[in-house]
């Protein structure tokens, strides 16, 4: 520096762990890749694909048809909405439940809290299944996994809110005498009820997008549609559905999301 | 100002006026809702009455898993696969991403580029997994490589949304350095941002990561690989203590992975020194809010 040399600063030498990580990581994902069947030549063969030719044209006369799209596809609507009210009703005391803040008491606050984290940690399709196999094919079976689905992810995002509440009017409704309920209905539930609304909201634009799914499994909705026109190799009815499906879709979130920035 | 003695009152203060109709507002709206949707669905009260009960009976049958029996039909494995394919549709997701993510961000991309590659992005993310995977299995064949196609061109609209959004909030500096001494685009990106957005754009793959590890897992049940299709034969056959086991082992799974994924994000993002930094989750949690709803805490 001081004899005003310009040379360019020499790079540091990479350190022999961070080598061993690259290695480690690179020698796993060919092992993964090699696992999932992954082939340079088969990955550009298939889009030569002589299938790919069965996806058009697309017969409008069939997917414009109210009976075969439109009406399953208000039935995965009344899913969504039903399930949102149920999940996120019920997602309501049970966060205040696995607060670390608004926990009655300690049992009920691990209870609730690895209960939950179990329910979620089962993919919300594994849950349709299982309805499903309980209490028969159809809409019902749908729309209780969906509350399911709603419930754990909401009491995730809105428990972590009210962690974060302020404490003190909770403190001072304690201090003045109040009992537990009275205490968080009046200390802590204004405060962060505009956020359980937004993730109402949010939740319920999750659902439409899930309960799309759920009829793959037998669970009710436009996805029985899909099922069986795929089973019939109907490709081109299977793409004039999925596009009617996602400007449906995307109009509804646009009102969501309109509704969401006035509410809040 | 000295505070005045006022007399206690008696009467609580009322609510602010128009709140009640609000209120009423609102709860017509979840009631018409529901009624409505109701009637979609064919419920009967009888029906209703019994779910719970059935429900409960098949998830009494759960327990205890049939282990041995699992182990022997391979379910490890199979679990296995599915991380499989979590993993290499993840880096699949990373390596079309980021330079995408480059072309979206508004502080480094020109407008006629950014507007098309955004909507890219959207319109990946408005499709699930599942969806995807029902169009590539013709193509590809029932199998993982269908499900890894799906994972990975599903993570590119997140991935990329989430990275450029770290591009857009780099240090101009570095960027300006380069410019300065007479670097091309191309320099600026790589050694005017990608070392700052770096750590916070691997976090973001390792929190994908997480979520297609359950992604792939539902794959399967469509035949697209991993472990769901073997819930789906044992939920056939009701052999309930297997799908007891499956279920068990997944859970298993999916949590260690959620754990030490979640530990090395934190390592990443804070440095080896403070291995309890900032959680991830709670932020991204507080920016997607601010992003839902448009005001910040």
């Amino acid at each position: 520096m001081s004899d005003g040399e310009t040379a360019r600063p020499v790079r540091p030498r990479p350190r022999l762990r961070t080598l061993g990580i690259a290695a480690g990581l690179l020698a796993f994902t060919v092992f993964a890749a090699n696992e999932v069947g992954f082939d340079a030549s088969t990955s550009w063969e298939m889009w030569s694909n002589p299938l790919w030719e069965k996806f058009w044209p697309i017969p409008w006369d069939w997917v414009l048809d109210r009976s075969n799209v439109l009406d399953p596809l208000v039935e995965t609507f009344q899913i969504a909405i039903l399930a949102t009210i149920i999940g996120c009703g019920l997602a309501l005391p049970i966060s205040f439940a696995m607060s670390r803040l608004t926990a009655p008491n300690r049992p009920v606050y691990l209870v609730s809290r690895s209960v939950m984290n179990v329910v979620r940690a089962v993919p919300d399709l594994f849950w349709a299944k299982l309805l499903v196999t309980a209490v028969g094919i159809g809409a019902f079976a749908g729309t209780w996994a969906l509350s399911v689905f709603s419930l754990a992810v909401m009491v995730k995002l809105f428990s972590e809110t009210v962690d974060n509440a302020d404490p003190r009017p909770l403190e001072a409704a304690r201090a003045s005498g109040s009992r537990y309920l009275p205490a968080v209905r009046t200390g802590v539930l204004p405060t962060v009820l505009p956020e359980y609304v937004a993730y109402a909201l949010y939740v319920f634009e999750l659902n439409i997008r899930a309960s799309i799914v759920l009829g793959l499994v037998g669970a009710g909705g436009v996805g029985r549609v899909l099922e069986a026109q795929r089973q019939f190799f109907r490709f081109d009815r299977v793409l004039g559905m999925l596009i009617i499906v996602f400007v449906v879709v995307f109009v509804i979130e646009q009102v969501s999301v309109a509704l969401r920035k006035r509410l809040v | 100002m000295t505070a005045t003695q006022s007399p206690p009152t008696e009467s609580r203060p009322t609510p602010p006026t128009g709140v009640k109709r609000r209120r009423a507002l609102i709860a017509i709206t979840l009631i018409v809702g529901a009624a409505w949707s109701v009637t979609g669905i064919d419920v009967t009260l009888e029906r209703l009455l019994e779910a719970p009960g059935d429900a409960w009976d098949i998830f009494k049958r759960l327990w205890p898993p049939a282990m041995d029996e699992a182990l022997n039909r391979g379910v490890i494995g199979k679990v296995f696969e599915s991380v499989y394919i979590a993993w290499v549709g993840t880096i699949i997701g990373a390596v079309l991403s980021l330079p995408l993510a480059f072309l979206a961000a508004t502080n480094v991309a020109p407008r006629w580029i950014r507007i098309p590659v955004r909507q890219l992005f959207n319109a990946i993310r408005a499709v699930p997994e599942l969806i995807v995977a029902v169009i590539f299995i013709p193509i590809t064949g029932l199998g993982p490589w269908a499900g890894t196609l799906a994972i990975g061109l599903h993570s590119v609209g997140t991935l990329g949304k989430w990275a450029t959004e770290a591009i857009e909030g780099v240090d101009t500096g570095p960027l300006e350095a380069v410019e300065a001494t007479g670097g091309r685009w191309v320099s600026g990106m790589r050694w005017g941002v990608l070392p700052q957005i770096m750590p916070i754009v691997a976090s973001f793959w390792l929190f994908r990561f997480e979520i297609n590890v359950r992604a792939s897992a539902v794959l399967g049940m469509i035949g697209a690989g991993g472990v769901g299709a073997e819930l789906v034969s044992q939920l056939i056959f009701r052999n309930f203590p297997a799908v007891g086991a499956v279920l068990g082992i997944t859970v298993l799974v999916v949590l260690t992975i959620d754990t030490m994924s979640a530990a090395m994000r934190r390592r990443i993002i804070a440095g080896a020194a403070r291995t309890s930094g900032p959680d991830l989750d709670a932020d991204r949690n507080a920016e997607a809010l601010a992003n839902l709803t448009g005001f910040r805490r």
